[in-house]
């Protein structure tokens, strides 16, 4: 379902299409689905029996502790989810040489014998690029990490191993090359991280707010009749503006877990970028 | 005007095939039903009416996960409530496009009341839309219901009357 909507919204997402693995599940450990059950004032989750089985293991009583911890520090839940969601990485041995994964950084690749290793779905995109799983990251920070893991899992650097290596470095760069493309752009950003939230969006939801569409008419319109670039320029600003303010908006619904209100800034985001995208065409 | 909407229609092709822009272009005639590459070639009924004329029914309406945006109107016969006219404008794919150049054609010469009985399906069926580009069609659906319904308001509030039996109609 996602993964339809993604490719028919941005031909950044075509990323996702082209990924084999499974998408990630949007969680790693019991403490997690407990705390999202909990602090969740959304019914847009997925069902439960996706969490079923972390929910049975042998540590649930323990785990149930946690959740309190998480609503009294609600800043600090991001943090504390990236840094349990790493453990379960922690135990991995590589494929080849047997050696046990540092756990500092995601396992792509092994520290001793650099052999690639099979594609892991549970480490998400932020886990690759080394950043929060939050909307407002530092965007230029990516570049830097994408390169690096690019030098050790790059086909071109395993022609010579055997077949299994080879798949598993066209998969792991394909995937990391993906991670990149969808943190850069803020809005397959947004959208993914929704994704990771469990949050549904109906891709074939149809809206009649006359106030959006309005305006959006009048601004393709514009875009349409525009007779130089000055007068798209000046548009293109304006687009820019409101890119800008829903972006804001986006980020403050999802921190304060208001799924609907984030996904009627990403309908905005959708149609302010398809109208940015006329304009390109035409400068 | 027509050259615009032609290379923004063949734009719009590039992008559902989701094939580079270059290569889709030669490509179209397979990919899509020859009554949609007409319907792009050539829309039917592309235009405006005073959205303020109260003989005019505006429909506008959007799918917010494509980024579509459309706009149906009919003018109506205030005395045999018959569309005598329609026209649209639509900023999206191919096949909403093509979807409602043909929902134009088919609203007009017929009553209000037939029209809401138009059904999705019957477009996406007459231009052979794949199943991902229902949803194109499901918006010519909503857009003629919403000119119909916004006709009916207009209507009722001039005549400060009760509502009629199409307004239930076109909020069904």
């Amino acid at each position: 379902m996602w993964k339809k909507k993604l490719n028919s919204l941005t031909p950044l997402s075509s990323n996702l299409r082209r990924s084999k693995a499974p998408i990630p599940p949007p969680y790693t450990t019991a403490t997690e689905f407990t705390s999202k059950q909990i602090l969740s004032s959304s019914p847009k989750f997925k069902t439960q029996e996706n969490y079923s089985f972390s929910f049975n293991s042998s540590s649930s009583k323990r785990l149930f502790k946690t959740p309190r911890l998480h609503l009294g520090l609600p800043n600090l839940n991001s943090n504390l989810f990236c840094s349990v969601s790493s453990s379960p990485a922690a135990i991995s041995h590589c494929w080849n040489c047997n050696a046990v994964a540092s756990g500092t950084a995601p396992f792509l690749a092994c520290q001793s014998c650099r052999s690639v290793q099979p594609l892991d779905p549970s480490i998400d995109y932020f886990q690759i690029l080394g950043v929060e799983k939050k909307y407002d990251i530092k965007v230029e920070t990516l570049e830097g990490k994408y390169k690096d893991w690019q030098k050790k899992l790059h086909p071109d650097l395993v022609h010579t191993k055997s077949k299994k290596e080879r798949g598993y470095a066209a998969e792991q760069s394909a995937r990391v090359s993906d991670a990149y493309r969808t943190l850069t752009d803020p809005l397959s950003r947004a959208m993914y991280l929704l994704k990771l939230e469990g949050v549904e969006v109906d891709e074939e939801e149809r809206i009649s707010d006359p106030e959006l569409l309005v305006e959006i008419m009048e601004i393709r319109e514009a875009v349409e009749e525009a007779a130089d670039t000055q007068v798209l320029n000046h548009i293109q600003a304006q687009i820019q503006k409101q890119l800008e303010h829903w972006s804001e908006s986006f980020a403050d619904a999802f921190c304060s877990r208001k799924y609907e209100e984030a996904i009627s800034s990403i309908q905005r985001m959708t149609y302010y970028k398809r109208a940015n995208e006329e304009i390109v065409k035409k400068l | 005007m027509l050259r615009h909407s032609a290379n923004r229609l063949l734009g719009s092709l590039s992008r559902s095939a989701g094939s580079p822009a270059t290569s889709a272009v030669l490509q179209l005639p397979r990919l899509y039903h020859e009554r949609v590459v007409d319907h792009y070639n050539n829309p039917r009924n592309v235009g405006a009416f005073d959205k303020n004329d109260p003989t005019v029914g505006t429909g506008l309406v959007g799918a917010p996960a494509c980024g579509d945006v459309m706009k149906l109107q009919i003018k109506v016969d205030d005395e045999t409530g018959k569309i005598v006219d329609a026209c649209f404008k639509t900023f999206g794919c191919g096949s909403a496009i093509a979807s409602s150049s043909v929902a134009t054609e088919w609203v007009k010469g017929k009553q209000m009341e037939e029209v809401l009985s138009i059904k999705n399906t019957e477009i996406a069926k007459h231009l052979s839309l794949p199943p991902v580009k229902l949803h194109c069609s499901m918006l010519a659906e909503d857009a003629i219901k919403a000119a119909v319904k916004d006709y009916e308001a207009k209507r009722t509030k001039d005549n400060g009357s009760a509502e009629t039996p199409l307004d239930k109609a076109a909020d069904a």
